[in-house]
């Protein structure tokens, strides 16, 4: 089933809306000033609020797009479609091709997140595609109609550090 | 010639429609996305609640947004989308702020209104429905302070850009209060930028 992104996207008034799901336009100066601050003040608690926050929202979000859509069922479906809307979102390119249930391995071999804080702050000492770390557990939950926490997701390796790609070893936590 | 909002959030509209092949939105000399208003009231409000309601958090939210509002409006008045969509309407230097806010409003970022601009004094915008403050009546009821940090910070921004030193001197320059805030209850979100006063 293909999904015409462009028709799910749509403004009723001021607000923006994606699959029925309300969103804001935001660029790279705002997303990783937000990561910026909140890593700076509060470290690894940062960090987890983060993940966190993109855990939940596209954990509601997905699941809110699937059971708008019923007709998409195979696992492989929908990590097709997790796949797409990442991409139409603005937020790059992810790859589920060696992820099950029990988990596995997520690459994502462009993103916003690499290319707005490689613009911004340069090169990172250490990884951090936070966002797209809780972005995937929570869409990996939703897919597998599992609980929010029910997968963490490590990123092994990252662009931001000037790695080939990002890639994210997913585990059931 | 007034300022077409219309035409304005139809570019955007259009222009976020495109991508390039690594999946990222360039728009308006800015790296564009698309994600939950869910996700930011998360962060914003679990900052808050994290470092205890003292106002350490409100203030690097605030410092957050003003920061991003200069960088992201001053990539804006620079790109190629400004220069064929927008410059055609400006005929002073005032009517910048109006379609900066005009692309606020395009971004979803709310009902913003321009309520009153005294030239390098004062800018009062205005709003009925911003996402962080029904984000937040929606999650915790009630607030006794005003919670648009976002859009707080980009009102001293656009005054920052206009009317402060020359980029990327003039950040900071302006400072913006929330006076009346839907989320404490008022009819509307109010927020005053002025000089900075040392």
């Amino acid at each position: 089933m293909t999904i015409d992104w462009p028709e799910k996207f749509a403004r009723k008034g001021h607000e923006l809306f994606l699959s029925g799901l309300p969103i804001a336009l935001h660029c790279h100066h705002y997303n990783m000033n937000l990561q910026k601050t909140l890593e700076t003040s509060l470290g690894s608690e940062g960090v987890l609020l983060l993940y966190t926050a993109a855990e939940e929202s596209s954990h509601a979000g997905f699941t809110s797009f699937l059971e708008h859509h019923p007709k998409i069922v195979t696992a492989k479906s929908k990590l097709e479609l997790a796949s797409t809307s990442y991409q139409y979102c603005g937020l790059g390119i992810i790859n589920f091709t060696k992820i099950g249930p029990e988990g596995g391995i997520v690459t994502s071999p462009h993103s916003h997140h690499v290319t707005g804080w490689l613009a911004k702050f340069g090169k990172r000492q250490n990884v951090g595609c936070f966002f797209t770390g809780g972005w995937v557990a929570g869409v990996l939950a939703a897919i597998y109609n599992k609980h929010i926490g029910y997968f963490s997701v490590d990123e092994l390796e990252c662009k931001m550090s000037l790695s080939k790609e990002c890639v994210f070893e997913v585990k059931i936590a | 010639m007034a300022i077409d909002t219309d035409k304005i959030v139809h570019a955007v509209m259009h222009g976020s429609r495109i991508r390039e092949e690594k999946g990222i939105i360039p728009l308006f000399g800015v790296y564009l996305s698309m994600i939950s208003v869910q996700y930011y009231n998360g962060i914003s409000f679990g900052f808050e609640k994290a470092t205890g309601n003292d106002g350490f958090a409100e203030n690097l939210l605030v410092e957050a947004g003003q920061e991003c509002g200069y960088a992201t409006f001053q990539g804006v008045r620079s790109s190629w989308e400004w220069e064929e969509v927008v410059k055609p309407m400006i005929e002073d230097i005032e009517d910048q702020i109006h379609c900066f806010v005009s692309i606020a409003i395009a971004f979803g970022w709310g009902d913003l209104t321009v309520q009153e601009l005294v030239p390098g004094k004062k800018l009062v915008i205005r709003a009925t429905d911003l996402y962080e403050a029904k984000g937040y009546l929606d999650v915790y009821g009630k607030a006794d302070s005003g919670k648009c940090y976002m859009v707080r910070g980009v009102t001293g921004a656009l005054m920052d850009l206009v009317y402060g030193d020359d980029y990327p001197e003039g950040c900071f320059q302006y400072t913006a209060v929330e006076t009346s805030c839907v989320a404490k209850g008022d009819p509307y979100c109010e927020f005053i930028a002025q000089r900075t006063t040392s």
